[in-house]
């Protein structure tokens, strides 16, 4: 657009990287993300043995020996499983936070410019949605879609809109009144500029914390929903899945139920402590 | 006299870096001792030593002898209330929210075992009743929300004044408070010292309380003292370049006006604005919102500076704002060249907003956060403008230079400048519009007083020097004198006053007007005044009626 | 206060009403015949009886008429039967619900009695290692799945020491999902305490207050403390939804006889009649402790309190 932006292009608060970095938490939150991410691109390359192959070395070995984590109930290798798990996990979460995301900043950011009766009925709706809580939205849509893991996923995401609405609206809000963003109104500046250039940008770093710890949120969720039967069919090796299965041989194999728990404790931790430290680094850079 | 408080190379040091460097003073019972600087000098932080309430990882150097006692040296839980007492700046954080007025004034005579419970609570209420509280024994079940901010700082003083402090440290105590209200909370604490003999240290920017109020003064600046000595030699015949350039730059309402009354033509026209804010209830409406403008005429002559003023809760801001079209009026008009701005909507509106220019008061706030500066200033130009890249360059480079900046800082960020260069940006975007009208809303009141003489010296180059209109809003009436051609005074939503401003500093028609001339402070301790009339109560606010030759004051 | 009370009371009541007409459109939205579908799992249902049960269900109306019924019906306290067994929905929630409500109670007293004092000594001991460490213990918490710690609960406690029953609904039986509940919120109340207690200690009046030399133990107890409560009590409305929701896994891991698990079984046997009934119960109890929340914030805050 402008001749001065162009060769600056956008530019991050300066120093963000290394500031998230040194942050302890930012710093293994974003290591256990990587790894995750990592491990789910190249789960094909990682895995020792097909996730779903059965009986191939023996039912309920335990981990150790040619299977590093053991095998299940069917004899299928708990490591390649939980390996191709993650690629599961990492699509549900960011599916989840996508459409929370996206619908919750739309509602958000319109109830904050437009004012009026429109925020009127935006955020009243968002207000008794919001105190449905996203375990009765999430239950109630997969009701009536019935189980499957796509419809939990959708009932996740849906169940995220009324939180991620409220908190940019409320982000939005603090923008929109302060004095920079009414001298663009003085500059002359239209609804289209005034939201993309002015409103989005700012209310962008508050989302991204929001929607990295939203990450963790909905991967519980829909891990719980599996858990319950109500998500994640079989054979998919989703962790919540793989944990309700692990009930029925709590003693015989304790590690089907350790190993899928940590591997879905591990990755909402990394979620949680990359979303701390996000905040902490992208906070405001002009502190007094 | 022996000194009460005895400091000696006094330094604070955080992280390293050394925030107070190596000041002494003294302070005599009786006596008023101020500490006097722009921010970052380091003049809360030596409060803070003192009174042993550093933060954890700061650390204090040197002696503060009280009583026989090295208050750097050791634990001064004791000490503190009984031995020294301190006065915050914002009264309305000073008091714990969620505790009655009572509790707070009485625990601590308790915890200090110093009386009973119920001789505590007698003497709490005779000490709201010596600070000027009404139906003092009625306060002590209110709690802090209930009452105003003057109300507040009296309570707060009374709180400390009961544990009998020999020294009391009252850190800028009156810089959240209007003009009127500062007056009060000033002379009561004069009274206090006179009567009770103790030792006031006030910390304080303000070079017209200092003048007011100090026996000494204490200059200091980026940590260090710049200068020690009786006021009335520091004011008379400052040694520390320093300090005579603080002066200098101190606005004086006791100066004579710039101001020059043009004949010129009406450039905007207010009629009858009227503006009700609604409290915010979810369902229920309450009855009458809060009316922040009655009925306001008003107009602005091509080429002039009108200044706005008023305390807090006068309507002058929103005056400002309804002018810009940034808060709609409930009724009248705002005619700029003969077109009501009231009612333009869209694209009508949009193309019109250039001609009204705003500049806010915080510097902070007023860029956005993730645009270069370039990108700020050209915002205008990119709207409105059909200019090349090239172009559109060249000006934002000129504009730069207008106000004072240098060329390259167009590509950094608004993080990377000081307060007064923030201003000089916003300054600068304004401009860029080309407007006919800037309304600066209080464009100074967040800077140094070094800086704040600085930006209004460019507002006022940049009026001439471009053919500008000026209205100037502001709760400062030395800025005013120093800026203003004409101002108009208003009082809860009204204007009271309004006249040349030559005539209404010399010979102010309006009772509130000289209310608020004669309780502004002046930079000169040989004009010490007494007590001054209490201001309270009502004023004629009736409609405007002309006394004099454009001079008008409501009946 | 009675105003901004009043104001909570109305949205309340708003939302339940919204709830009455989601619930009545709910079983619209299933994809085919609901009436169909709730019947494909059991046999030898003739067609007959499938247009008796549209009939009665009112599926054969306008929408907006069998709102009007269901409302005549709702306010009557009649929910409609169970499509299995056909009992009464409101007799059957209203059997379960007291386990949930009480599992729920439990777990909030479990969390807020040890989240809040850990919250508050990190905040006391800001930046050492304690605060370290507790907020580590705290973020851990946050990350471990609520189902998976029952599991690990129930598989220690349970079935290696012996100590508590597997499942069951006897006084303790409640130990286990009350743990396993509370100790997953105890870590958000800890990590809002601390926040709340850091930011109400670098406030002005605390530095009042150590200025007129109270001792430090005084200026915690009295004015750090209060002042810091007040947003996790806030909190808690919140909390005890996110606990309602929690149970409805927590009863499942551990055969707990609440309506949670109710809601899971009628859901698998499309008995819509009863997931109607429990998504209103269920946003009838959260609007109720909502306002009781807020009126104890109200009582507290005499900010509210004398408005």
């Amino acid at each position: 657009m402008s001749a001065l932006t162009h060769q600056d292009g956008p530019r991050a608060a300066p120093g963000f990287l290394r500031r998230l970095l040194s942050s302890p938490s930012g710093a293994i939150g974003l290591a256990i993300v990587l790894l995750l991410i990592f491990c789910a691109l190249f789960a094909e390359m990682l895995a020792p043995y097909n996730p779903s192959k059965m009986g191939a070395g023996g039912r309920f070995l335990p981990p150790g020996g040619k299977h590093l984590l053991g095998t299940d109930e069917f004899g299928r290798d708990m490591f390649s499983r939980i390996l191709f798990g993650s690629r599961i996990t990492l699509l549900i979460g960011a599916v989840a936070v996508g459409i929370s995301l996206t619908i919750g900043m739309a509602v958000g950011m319109i109830a904050a410019f437009r004012r009026g009766w429109v925020e009127a009925i935006l955020m009243r709706s968002t207000d008794v949605l919001f105190s449905f809580t996203e375990t009765l939205i999430a239950l109630s849509f997969v009701a009536v879609l019935g189980p499957s893991l796509q419809n939990a996923v959708i009932a996740v995401g849906v169940a995220g809109i009324p939180f991620y609405a409220r908190t940019c609206y409320a982000a939005a809000l603090v923008e929109t009144s302060k004095p920079y963003f009414e001298a663009s109104i003085s500059a002359g500046a239209g609804p289209a500029r005034l939201v993309l250039v002015h409103l989005l940008p700012n209310v962008l770093p508050t989302m991204i914390v929001v929607a990295t710890l939203g990450v963790s949120t909905a991967i519980l969720a829909a891990a719980g929903l599996s858990f319950l039967g109500l998500g994640a069919q079989p054979p998919t090796s989703e962790w919540g899945y793989m944990l309700a299965g692990s009930r029925d041989y709590i003693n015989r194999a304790p590690w089907l139920m350790t190993i899928p728990g940590i591997a879905i404790a591990v990755t909402v931790l990394g979620f949680n402590l990359l979303g701390d430290g996000l905040r902490t680094s992208l906070d405001p850079v002009e502190r007094k | 006299m022996s000194a009460l408080l005895s400091v000696k190379d006094l330094s604070v040091s955080l992280g390293g870096k050394t925030l107070v460097d190596k000041i002494s003073f003294d302070v005599a019972p009786g006596e008023v001792l101020s500490i006097v600087g722009e921010s970052g000098s380091g003049k809360s932080m030596t409060a803070k030593a003192l009174m042993g309430l550093l933060p954890p990882k700061a650390s204090a150097t040197g002696t503060a002898m009280f009583d026989g006692a090295n208050l750097l040296a050791r634990d001064t839980q004791t000490l503190r209330g009984t031995g020294i007492g301190l006065i915050f700046q914002e009264p309305m954080t000073a008091l714990t929210p969620v505790l009655t007025i009572g509790l707070q004034l009485t625990e601590a005579l308790e915890s200090h075992g110093l009386c009973s419970k119920a001789e505590a609570r007698r003497r709490a209420i005779e000490m709201l009743d010596r600070v000027g509280i009404p139906e003092p024994s009625a306060r002590m079940h209110q709690y802090p929300h209930e009452l105003s901010g003057g109300m507040r700082q009296r309570v707060v003083i009374a709180m400390m004044m009961l544990l009998g402090p020999r020294v009391l440290i009252a850190d800028e105590p009156t810089t959240a408070l209007d003009v009127t209200v500062q007056a009060q909370i000033l002379d009561l604490l004069r009274q206090i010292v006179h009567e009770t003999q103790i030792g006031l240290i006030l910390i304080t920017h303000d070079m017209g309380v200092v003048a007011e109020m100090a026996d000494h003064v204490l200059v200091m600046k980026a940590g260090k003292a710049e200068e020690l000595g009786p006021a009335n030699e520091l004011f008379a015949s400052p040694t520390a370049a320093y300090t005579r350039e603080l002066l200098k730059a101190v606005p004086r309402i006791d100066a004579v006006s710039a101001g020059t009354e043009l004949d010129a033509q009406t450039l905007l026209s207010v009629r009858s604005i009227t503006k009700t804010f609604q409290t915010r209830g979810a369902l229920f409406k309450s009855g009458a919102g809060h009316r922040a403008l009655d009925d306001v005429s008003l107009d602005v002559r091509r080429g002039e500076t009108l200044a706005l003023v008023g305390e807090s809760g006068s309507g002058k801001t929103t005056l400002g704002r309804v002018i810009a079209r940034l808060t709609s009026a409930d009724a009248g008009q705002v005619l700029l060249e003969d077109t009501d701005l009231t009612g333009l909507a869209g694209r009508d509106l949009q193309a019109r907003r250039r001609a009204v220019q705003m500049v806010f008061q915080d510097p902070y706030a007023s860029l956005d956060p993730r645009q270069t500066v370039g990108r700020t200033i050209a915002e205008p130009m990119i709207i409105h403008d059909a200019l090349t890249k090239a172009e559109r360059k060249q000006r934002i480079e000129s504009l730069l230079e207008k106000v004072g900046l240098g060329v390259d800082m167009a590509r950094g960020y608004p993080h990377e400048f000081s307060g007064g260069q923030r201003q000089r940006i916003a300054i600068a975007r304004a401009m860029a519009a080309r407007p006919t009208l800037v309304i600066a809303d209080e464009p100074t009141s967040a800077l140094d007083v070094s800086i704040q003489a600085r930006v209004l010296d460019l507002l006022e180059g940049l009026k001439q020097s471009e053919d500008l209109t000026m209205l100037f809003i502001s709760h400062d009436l030395a800025v005013v004198r120093q800026i203003a051609d004409r101002v108009a005074v208003m009082r809860n939503g009204r204007i009271l006053e309004l006249g040349p401003a030559s005539a209404l500093f010399a010979a102010p028609k309006h009772p509130y007007t000289r209310a608020l001339i004669d309780v502004a402070p002046v930079p000169d301790p040989t004009r010490k005044r007494g007590k001054r009339p209490v201001l309270q109560g009502d004023y004629p606010a009736g409609p405007l009626k002309e006394v004099d030759a454009g001079h008008w004051v409501a009946e | 206060m009675w105003r901004f009370l009043g104001t909570r009371i109305a949205m309340g009541a708003f939302t339940i009403w919204i709830t009455t007409i989601l619930v009545t459109l709910l079983i619209h939205a299933v994809p085919g015949d609901p009436v169909q579908i709730m019947y494909a799992q059991s046999q030898g249902t003739t067609p007959e009886q499938i247009e008796e049960v549209r009939r009665s269900l009112g599926l054969d109306r306008p929408i907006p008429v069998q709102y009007v019924m269901y409302m005549e019906r709702l306010l009557q306290g009649d929910l409609g039967a169970t499509i299995r067994g056909g009992q009464p929905v409101l007799e059957v929630i209203l059997q379960r619900l007291p386990n949930t409500l009480l599992l729920a109670i439990a777990a909030m007293f479990i969390a807020i009695v040890i989240g809040v004092p850990i919250g508050f000594l990190a905040a006391y001991r800001e930046g050492t290692l304690t605060d370290i460490a507790l907020m580590i213990v705290a973020i851990a918490g946050i990350s471990m799945p609520h189902f998976w710690l029952g599991l690990m609960l129930l598989f220690i406690f349970a079935l290696e020491l012996g100590w508590l029953p597997v499942s069951g609904n006897g006084w303790l039986n409640l130990v286990l999902p009350a743990l396993t509940l509370g100790l997953s919120n105890a870590a958000i109340f800890a990590r809002l305490t601390r926040s709340s207690m850091i930011d109400v200690m670098s406030q002005d009046y605390v530095q009042t207050a150590f200025a007129k030399g109270l001792p430090k133990a005084l200026v915690l107890r009295r004015h750090v403390l209060r002042a810091g409560l007040l947003p996790v009590v806030t909190m808690m409305g919140l909390q005890f939804a996110f606990m309602m929701g929690g149970a409805i896994v927590v009863e499942n891991i551990f055969s707990w006889n609440g309506v949670g698990r109710m809601a899971v079984e009628a859901i698998f046997q499309r008995d819509y009649p009863i997931i109607q009934g429990f998504i209103l119960t269920f946003s009838v109890v959260v609007v109720c402790v909502a306002i009781g929340i807020d009126a104890l914030y109200a009582v507290l805050d005499p900010r509210i309190r004398r408005s």
